[in-house]
């Protein structure tokens, strides 16, 4: 355990030495959320309104889920570079287990998710109102699964990767991809019409409903806008998401340092 | 001069990731964001906005293309290719002007194939009002180019100019017409329409919009001439700010 807590202090000092990416990244969220968010709130359409209320409340959680996506996968840049500079020797020359090596490096991805949305969250708590504390607690826990996910997600990208221009073009086709096939811009109801209607393929539905960043932002929503309403499906589809990915980046860290 | 931008787009084709990158982001503006915003938006918007959105896409990715070249002049710098360049028997003016351009040029390169498609997607109108948009946002690109290399010279650290480019980048785009039309910008915020009524992603949005013939909720007046006039003013200023700053730096190792 003692390990475990060295390994995430190491990480969370590298975290802080990107203070730069990440002023930039909340200035381009809080640009989203407050000029974006904005203006949207202005062009919704009559159904869409009823059905939302207003843009800028539906959004606040969208972003928080954005800024802690972004921020939980940094974790998978900085672990490409060790295996590129082939630092993860030294790593593997210190006193921690490879198990405490995987699982310290993922709780650290996702501990720096966690810290980094906490400002958005609170932002988000402010405009649309506080949730009650059994829903905070609820709340808390399933962004740090979606948080450990997605960095067990990054992780696992990283040491399957060595060229770093790859792991930059995926992790850009997984950012695009859960974005914008996700309920974070937009109401789930609106992909799912335009799959009834045959516009959208339906296997793009279907990743768009068990997208862990649409669970993520519903789950707030629910609780603080009542729109839509909480399920049981969203725990479960964040739990398992978190259990896939946070067993495979550790299996593969685990496997991978070791071969190069 | 020529050799400069020749230079300057062989570069950018060794940058195979970013174009794989940018279209990929493209694919996802335009499959989900336009397709299923389209559907999000009032009635008398939805019949138009997938190709508004779509037109305005491609001006973001113009202009992310275009401030590619900021991020070259840090690396040449930290590579110490400065010293090379200043070597060589180009005046200090041709090497920043061929910067310009090259950077320019690369991004129009970058978004052609974008461009091709989005005709297929919006339709061509009228070929000759596509000719005289297509000039200015040579200019609108050069432009940018410029700034890029100004604000890359003036702020010497690579970590600033990530994060100045960054910000800047959030709120020139989303201060201005290239997501939403002017009308809902005033109706959302007196301030945002301001800024957004003089920014030069408004003008060249303005410009392929009326180029490819989607004429309604169009910000300038009259046009093309309005926005044409405003991509001119930002190009001659940035290209020879950029060049003076630029100038300036290169000797005596200022960029250092």
């Amino acid at each position: 355990m003692k390990a475990i807590l060295h390994l995430i202090e190491h990480d969370f000092r590298n975290f802080f030495r990107y203070k730069w990416w990440l002023a930039g990244l909340i200035s381009m969220n809080l640009a989203d959320l407050l000029i974006m968010a904005v203006v949207y709130d202005r062009m919704l359409s009559p159904e869409i309104a009823e059905q939302i209320k207003s843009y800028f409340s539906f959004f606040a959680p969208g972003v928080t889920v954005v800024g802690l996506f972004a921020s939980a996968f940094m974790i998978g840049r900085e672990i490409n570079m060790e295996v590129r500079r082939q630092i993860h020797h030294y790593m593997l020359s210190l006193p921690i287990t490879r198990l405490e090596l995987a699982l310290g490096r993922l709780l650290a991805g996702g501990l720096r998710g966690m810290m980094y949305m906490t400002p958005l969250l609170l932002t988000t708590f402010l405009i649309i109102g506080f949730p009650s504390l059994p829903q905070l607690f609820i709340i808390l826990g399933a962004l740090f699964l979606l948080a450990t996910g997605i960095s067990g997600v990054s992780i696992a990208a990283a040491v399957s990767i060595s060229s770093f221009e790859k792991f930059i073009t995926v992790r850009g086709l997984i950012y695009y991809v859960l974005f914008f096939c996700s309920s974070i811009f937009y109401p789930l109801s609106l992909i799912q019409t335009l799959g009834q209607e045959g516009i959208m393929p339906q296997p793009l539905v279907v990743l768009a409903e068990l997208n862990p960043l649409s669970n993520g932002a519903n789950l707030i929503r629910a609780f603080l806008l009542g729109n839509p309403p909480f399920a049981f499906d969203m725990i479960r589809n964040l739990v398992v998401f978190s259990a896939i990915f946070v067993t495979a980046a550790t299996i593969a860290y685990m496997k991978i340092i070791e071969q190069k | 001069m020529l050799l400069v931008i020749e230079r300057d787009l062989r570069r950018f084709i060794q940058f195979k990731f970013i174009i794989i990158l940018r279209t990929i982001w493209f694919a996802a503006q335009v499959a989900f964001f336009g397709l299923i915003a389209s559907r999000m938006v009032v009635p008398e918007l939805a019949d138009i906005y997938f190709e508004f959105y779509v037109a305005g896409v491609v001006i973001m990715m113009l202009y992310s293309a275009s401030v590619f070249i900021g991020y070259d002049i840090f690396e040449e710098a930290e590579h110490g290719v400065f010293e090379y360049l200043l070597s060589l028997p180009v005046s200090r003016k041709e090497l920043v002007l061929g910067r310009s351009i090259g950077g320019g040029i690369r991004s129009f390169i970058l978004v052609g194939p974008i461009i091709a498609i989005t005709l297929f997607i919006i339709g061509l109108a009228n070929p000759l009002n596509l000719l005289v948009a297509f000039s200015a946002l040579f200019l609108f690109a050069f432009g940018i180019s410029g700034m890029s290399i100004t604000i890359a010279v003036t702020l010497k650290s690579g970590d600033r100019f990530d994060i100045f480019m960054g910000v800047l980048s959030a709120l020139i785009v989303r201060l201005s017409t290239a997501m939403y039309p002017q009308a809902f910008v005033q109706d959302a915020n007196q301030a945002y329409a301001a800024f957004s009524q003089f920014n030069p992603v408004t003008y060249a949005s303005d410009l392929f919009r009326w180029g490819t013939g989607i004429e309604r909720y169009l910000t300038m007046s009259p046009m093309p001439l309005a926005a044409i006039i405003g991509i001119v003013i930002f190009f001659f200023i940035f290209t020879f700010v950029g060049v003076t700053f630029y100038e300036k730096r290169l000797e005596g190792g200022g960029w250092q």
